[in-house]
């Protein structure tokens, strides 16, 4: 999607209503077609045949399929014509600073090593992981401070939700000793 | 008066002191998440859903009840203390409240938002008593092409509405409508868009979408561009109104009652809108000193909008309640409440449940008593919740979001579905789609669709079976109108290409 063909002509033009596809949100847009695409294809092997009676299990998919096709179509026309949504506002988040890819891209390594790690280690040893290693990348400078609180937190829910409320959480590396 | 009668039987369900535990621990924990900054009355629920899954249905909806009502109230403490404006309901409420904490009256800002909302809340549930009954008869004929047409009215409400731009809001409902359909489909059992994942066999379960979508998006945006600077948090005493306040402030709470009730009810109604009216109506109204301080922290621009807020919360419980149609994306999440317990609002729910659903009504009395009781006092407590550091907030955040949905199935695929969702979330906030509509079309489209199939089962296949009745007609109309209306009138204002 990064590979962008540029018109002839629209080089060095101000982001504004003007057109072009230099815009991130197209992406977004393209992630929508590409949803309508999927609904479409991934339900043609749902056979009709089940239901003698009324309209079978793929009806209500191709009216969403097509319906996602066309708002993504006007979407995609909308973005590449200047078109901009107001991005969140939000108690913590600061709307003028610059994208921060970095620290998105090491909260998403840290939670899917956390998902995949999981079983193996336990909730205490992972959860307490998880807490230390995104507090620390969200920029917490007392490391020693958020990993007591990391293990604290991590046992404490622990207990409170296997002992006090009968969730099953994974003992891991643990098992026996807790 | 049935049900009246019917009431006080709930009552009696929930003053029973198990139940009053349950509403005070739902009150308590729905305040002391919502007022976390960052998460909003949806995303509390969501967090605090899975809690509830261990304890039998009618304390359940007892306890929900009470997280429901201390979710929307907590947001107003973040929104009259901190500086920035949080969820979209109660960013009114900032505009004035939070110039009222500056000039060193955030006492008195929280004191008439506490009480505004126990009396518009006490009000608007009473109205929802009388409404309820009166919906109820009248939908117990509705026909599935008439559910069918109430879906596609909360559709296109809540996308034109909540949003600034329609097409945005439509995307974001058709993500919502994809995630609806996968699994197996409920009328003849065939895998749908499954990927041969076996975990999605039955459907994203709701809390998965909303933890993902909320909370973990919320955490990746706010990873994208946190704020650095120290937020500016007014210190506070225990909250009290003077006499002058108390005379300045009754009236806006009635007119913001008035305006947030039918409001709530309403698809795609919602908070916002009656907030803001109510704010406006109030600066219109303003004499002598209010008309001085308006904009520099008048009481009357807290007062009001915070009744509109609340009593919005018990309106969207009439249609949530009566014909199982989610009109926010918390009603939505409530509805996943519901479906999680094998019960489906709607006209049956009354004839079959009634302890249960006039013991959660019974409930939302006692948890605003409660709130009133609880917030006058606590604000301190409350205020030194905002100070926790934005790190371990947001840490803490995701922890408990992993934790909730692991819960679930105890199933680490879900927790890498989770991501992607949240992941999907951090796009939408990032390029200004609205959640609240994705949120609703995952809900509400496998119902859509299976009202959708009996309305044609029923008509042979014939597609004006769905226009038939006038109900369903008219229905259809109005969401034609609420979808083109904004594109007619941004047609209108357009200058031309030329110029």
């Amino acid at each position: 999607m990064s590979s962008v063909k540029e018109p002839a002509g629209t080089t060095n033009r101000d982001a504004g209503p003007a057109y072009s596809w230099r815009r991130p949100e197209l992406i977004l847009a393209l992630v929508v077609l590409g949803l309508g695409v999927f609904v479409l294809v991934g339900t043609a092997n749902v056979s009709a045949a089940a239901s003698s009676l009324g309209l079978g299990p793929r009806f209500f998919p191709v009216l969403v399929g097509f319906a996602l096709l066309l708002i993504g179509l006007f979407y995609a026309v909308d973005v590449v014509r200047g078109g901009q949504g107001d991005p969140e506002e939000s108690e913590d988040v600061d709307v003028g600073a610059r994208a921060d890819i970095r620290t998105v891209v090491l909260v998403s390594a840290i939670f899917l090593a956390f998902a995949v790690l999981l079983d193996l280690l336990g909730w205490i040893i992972a959860g307490a992981l998880l807490f230390f290693g995104l507090s620390v990348v969200l920029g917490a400078t007392r490391r020693l401070h958020a990993g007591m609180i990391a293990i604290l937190l991590s046992t404490l829910t622990y207990l409170a939700f296997v002992k006090g409320l009968g969730v099953t959480l994974p003992a891991g590396l643990l098992s026996g000793v807790i | 008066m049935e049900s009246f009668r019917l009431l006080m039987e709930g009552f009696a369900t929930a003053l029973t002191p198990v139940n009053m535990l349950y509403a005070l621990v739902g009150v308590t924990l729905g305040t002391l998440v919502g007022v976390l900054p960052g998460i909003g009355p949806a995303m509390t629920v969501a967090l605090l859903l899975p809690i509830t899954f261990s304890v039998p249905p009618a304390s359940a909806f007892i306890m929900f009840a009470g997280i429901y009502y201390g979710g929307m109230y907590g947001g107003s403490t973040t929104s009259i203390l901190l500086n920035t404006p949080g969820e979209s309901s109660s960013m009114i409420t900032a505009l004035e409240g939070n110039k009222m904490a500056k000039r060193g009256r955030a006492a008195q800002a929280l004191a008439t938002a506490a009480i505004g909302s126990f009396v518009a809340g006490t009000i608007a549930t009473g109205l929802l008593v009388v409404a309820a009954p009166l919906v109820v008869s009248f939908a117990i004929s509705f026909g599935p092409e008439d559910y069918f047409a109430l879906a596609i009215l909360a559709f296109t409400a809540v996308s034109s509405v909540l949003s600034r731009s329609v097409v945005r809001g439509l995307a974001s409902l058709g993500i919502g409508l994809t995630i609806g359909l996968i699994g197996i489909d409920q009328q003849t059992g065939q895998a749908r868009l499954t990927l041969g994942v076996p975990q999605l066999l039955d459907g994203i379960d709701v809390v998965i979408v909303a933890v993902g979508l909320f909370a973990v998006g919320e955490a990746l945006y706010v990873a994208s561009r946190l704020r650095h600077d120290d937020p500016e948090i007014v210190p506070v005493g225990r909250a009290f109104l003077g006499r002058s306040d108390w005379s300045r402030s009754w009236r806006p709470w009635l007119r913001g009652t008035a305006l947030g009730f039918p409001f709530g009810a309403l698809p795609g109604g919602g908070a916002e809108i009656p907030t803001f009216l109510s704010y406006m109506v109030e600066k219109r109204l303003a004499r002598g000193v209010a008309r001085e301080e308006y904009g520099k922290g008048a009481i009357e621009g807290v007062a009001g909008p915070e009744a509109a807020n609340n009593a919005s919360a018990a309106g969207t419980l009439v249609p949530l309640l009566t014909l199982g149609l989610p009109t926010s994306a918390t009603a939505a999440i409530m509805l996943a409440a519901f479906q999680q317990y094998g019960l489906q609002p709607g006209p049956q729910l009354f004839d079959h449940n009634p302890a249960l659903v006039w013991g959660m009504i019974a409930s939302l009395f006692i948890g605003n008593t409660m709130l009133l009781v609880l917030n006058l006092p606590l604000a301190p407590l409350w205020a030194k919740v905002l100070h926790i550091p934005r790190p371990y907030l947001y840490a803490g955040i995701v922890l408990f979001a992993a934790l909730g949905v692991y819960a679930l199935n105890a199933s680490w695929v879900e927790l890498i579905i989770l991501y992607i969702l949240g992941l999907l979330g951090y796009a939408m906030r990032r390029f200004g789609l609205p959640v609240a509509p994705a949120v609703i079309g995952m809900i509400l489209g496998p119902m859509a669709e299976i009202q959708l199939r009996r309305a044609l089962a029923i008509g042979a296949g014939d597609v004006t079976a769905l226009i038939r009745s006038p109900i369903a007609a008219s229905l259809l109309t109005v969401s034609l109108l609420v979808l083109f209306a904004p594109l007619v009138r941004r047609q209108a204002k357009r200058p031309s290409p030329t110029a």
